[in-house]
């Protein structure tokens, strides 16, 4: 890989989109044996929060500073752990608390392999989760890289979102 | 394949991939199963199991955790001689190749990158329980 191709912008390299949609859905396959679809990608001036509870990850390289967000309105997340723990979940408790930390760590584990194959060098990370109508001050005015998934087998979306600071 | 009574430990930050394992391990037949939420949490568990003479027999532990990493945790196990031999397999959201290496130079038995399903983690048992067996037979 160049050098000049190691400096693009994460945002602009649609690498970045498949390296996430693939961690995205070989996480919930082999994990939760849940299949998903992803929908059009797209780049919003501003980070808005979408869902009730986020897994959130600095993405951290010597050229990129970036915040993963996960996040997950609740019908996709309960769904996603009954699927993954067999045990039925009605609301946002301390066990979906830590869980979507766990899908946060291993989807971004996942699509950081792939990155940093790329040259992105990308740093390990240990996700914090949020959860309510959060505030994100870090990257809020920082455009933001939105993947939508849906779960295949329900009306249920959640997303992907990356701010580049 | 190791006995049904092997002693596990199970270290992870986030409950619900102790659950899983547990689980997995369950459905494998084995449930005697104690769970560690951090490296530094473990190390005092191990040596106290081992004074206490129930040692641990196999170490399960993520790579990637706040106080100590998986990857010291082994280390320091290596570094110990009543624990050099013990089986410890690492299972991490880490799968780049320079940590895979870090991991086999610093003696893991196994590597697990998650995700993961029960296969894989009943083929990697039975992996490290041939590797241990030929070493036994071979000392």
């Amino acid at each position: 890989m160049s050098a000049a191709e190691k400096l693009q912008n994460p945002l602009l390299d649609k690498r970045l989109i498949n390296s996430f949609v693939d961690g995205v859905a070989s996480t919930l396959q082999t994990m939760a044996n849940t299949p998903v679809t992803f929908g059009k990608p797209f780049v919003e001036p501003k980070f808005a929060a979408r869902g009730e509870i986020a897994g959130v990850v600095g993405m951290v390289s010597h050229d990129w500073k970036a915040t993963l967000t996960l996040s997950f309105p609740k019908p996709a997340i309960l769904s996603i752990l009954e699927n993954m723990l067999g045990e039925k979940f009605t609301d946002i408790t301390d066990e979906v608390h830590d869980a979507v930390g766990e899908l946060t760590n291993m989807i971004y584990g996942s699509a950081k392999g792939s990155l940093n194959d790329m040259g992105y060098n990308f740093e390990m990370a240990i996700p914090t989760v949020i959860k309510g109508q959060f505030i994100m001050l870090q990257h809020t005015k920082s455009a933001t890289l939105v993947i939508p998934f849906k779960l295949t087998q329900q009306n249920a979306e959640f997303f992907i979102e990356i701010s580049v600071s | 394949m190791f006995p049904p009574n092997t002693k596990f430990l199970v270290i992870d930050d986030f409950a619900t991939m102790r659950k899983i394992i547990r689980k997995i391990l369950t459905e494998l037949g084995y449930t005697n199963v104690e769970e560690a939420d951090d490296g530094a949490n473990a190390w005092p568990l191990i040596q106290k199991a081992h004074e206490a003479g129930t040692p641990f027999q196999f170490v399960i532990s993520d790579w990637n955790m706040p106080k100590m990493l998986g990857i010291d945790l082994l280390r320091t196990c290596k570094a110990d001689p009543r624990f050099a031999d013990l089986p410890f397999m690492l299972v991490t959201a880490e799968s780049e190749q320079k940590q895979i290496l870090e991991a086999a130079k610093a003696g893991v038995s196994d590597y697990v990158v998650k995700p993961f399903n029960a296969a894989t983690l009943k083929q990697k048992l039975e992996r490290v329980y041939a590797k241990t067996n030929n070493a036994a037979k071979a000392s």
